[in-house]
């Protein structure tokens, strides 16, 4: 399959989609399957499962293009939502171990990948490492790319639920100033 | 609204990371098309977090793509909306078993106890109200989504109904009412005009729809000359206009409808309200 070189500007892009033109699929999926496949690999932790789930999320976003509502929000925002709820719901229908326990285990476990297995990326996450305080990175991955809401956050990992939300919002506002442009 | 203070109560962040419930995603949905500083607020922050997801990738297997486009049509597209699926699946996972069981005890019926033809029933009395939850969530997902759209229309209406109640109570504001003419008699336009400072905004409840390539334009009379104060928005439904400063000593207000962007003197033929000071 080509991969297609073209380049989108984010509005360019959601009318390709909405006309379901094959192309801005392709594009779509070159450029955000990997930040998909991620946040879902975190979620479900097993790869062959991910990539089911993947393809559930990418059929799913296929078919409710015709839904996303551009004046609601960016186009990323929507299809991580549609991820990670997806790979929530896959979790469940497993029913694993409660999420109780998942949390702790989750977080050790990131934290082996991340010392253990350098990957591709890792020069530029450490610079993002660097950025945000470990305590707080630690709640933003737990929260954006897991999906666990505060609550659960706060109880599992006995922090008051205040300390959650302001060091989630504190992290998020540091994001914010380091990448606007 | 204290909009910083609503930006600063951490909703957004909870939204853009996906942790805020239902009620909230609407209310974020509506106060983001209401006030433009909340917008900002909530695309700068999906911005950063979609620049935070883009550093933390990790790639798919090579196969995984082909498979997933080889599934998808793109000439015919994807047909109807596949959300409807999930809800089904509970139903056939919940028939399938019962049909089995229907046939066995066909065969069987003298042998079975009594309890298999009970579960059975609780079966089919499972799948059925499988079904009305899924058919009851439908709707109340269609109501969420109506009631969303109301409160939008409803904010956006008080909000224009509070400016035009602060301005009739405002003591320095004159309201000056300019009624219809032969041209169009059921016209009706308010003019709140500062008389210290000269501001002036319109409220227009009624006045013909604008034809394509003109505009009205509001125009003040001071001393028998008509002074030029501007042309008119044309989409003026529910909104307070701000027009140009008027000049002391100012006796009328008048619309005239003139070509867009508005002409140097009044067309006195086109002329549509008129109202004295």
């Amino acid at each position: 399959m080509a991969t297609n070189t073209l380049k989108y500007t984010e509005q360019e892009l959601v009318v390709g989609l909405k006309r379901n033109d094959r192309a801005a699929f392709e594009y779509l999926y070159d450029h955000y399957s990997g930040a998909l496949f991620n946040i879902i690999l975190k979620i479900v932790r097993d790869e062959e499962r991910a990539g089911d789930v993947m393809q559930e999320v990418f059929l799913k976003i296929w078919k409710r293009m015709a839904l996303y509502n551009p004046e609601k929000g960016r186009l990323f925002t929507w299809i991580v939502n549609i991820a990670r709820n997806t790979a929530i719901d896959a979790t469940r229908t497993e029913t694993r171990k409660p999420s109780m326990v998942d949390v702790n285990d989750r977080t050790v476990h990131d934290q082996a990948d991340s010392t253990e297995r350098p990957d591709s990326g890792q020069e530029e996450l450490r610079a993002l490492v660097g950025l945000l305080r470990p305590e707080r990175k630690q709640l933003v991955d737990l929260a954006y790319f897991q999906g666990y809401t505060h609550e659960e956050i706060a109880n599992n990992l006995n922090i008051p639920l205040g300390t959650v939300k302001s060091r989630i919002r504190t992290a998020l506002q540091e994001l914010k100033q380091y990448f606007a442009v | 609204m204290n909009i910083e203070a609503y930006i600063a109560s951490g909703i957004i962040e909870d939204y853009v990371l996906g942790t805020a419930s239902e009620q909230e995603k609407q209310e974020v949905a509506c106060m983001s098309h209401i006030y433009p500083e909340i917008k900002e607020e909530v695309l700068r922050m999906e911005e950063a977090m979609e620049a935070y997801a883009l550093k933390h990738q990790k790639a798919p297997s090579k196969q995984l793509k082909a498979n997933i486009f080889a599934k998808m049509d793109f000439d015919n597209g994807p047909g109807t909306e596949e959300s409807t699926d999930a809800k089904i699946i509970p139903l056939d996972k919940g028939n399938t078993p019962i049909e089995h069981n229907v046939e066995k005890d066909a065969q069987v019926a003298s042998t079975r106890p009594k309890w298999t033809k009970m579960a059975v029933a609780a079966g089919l009395v499972l799948a059925l109200l499988a079904g009305w939850a899924a058919y009851q969530l439908k709707a109340l997902n269609g109501a969420n989504s109506d009631m969303a759209e109301r409160m939008e229309r409803m904010e956006v209406e008080l909000a224009y109904n509070s400016a035009l109640a602060d301005l009739y109570r405002d003591p320095s504001y004159k309201m000056v009412r300019l009624v219809g003419l032969e041209k169009s008699p059921e016209s009706s336009v308010s003019a709140f005009w500062n008389d210290s400072s000269q501001e002036v905004v319109l409220d227009v409840q009624k006045l013909p729809a604008v034809p394509a390539g003109k505009q009205y334009q509001l125009w003040s009379i001071v001393d028998g000359v008509p002074v030029d104060m501007g042309v008119l928005d044309s989409d003026f439904d529910k909104k307070i206009l701000k027009v140009k400063k008027t000049k002391p000593g100012t006796s009328a207000f008048a619309i005239t409808l003139e070509q867009e962007g508005g002409s140097p003197t009044p067309t006195m033929e086109e002329m549509y309200v008129m109202g004295n000071v």
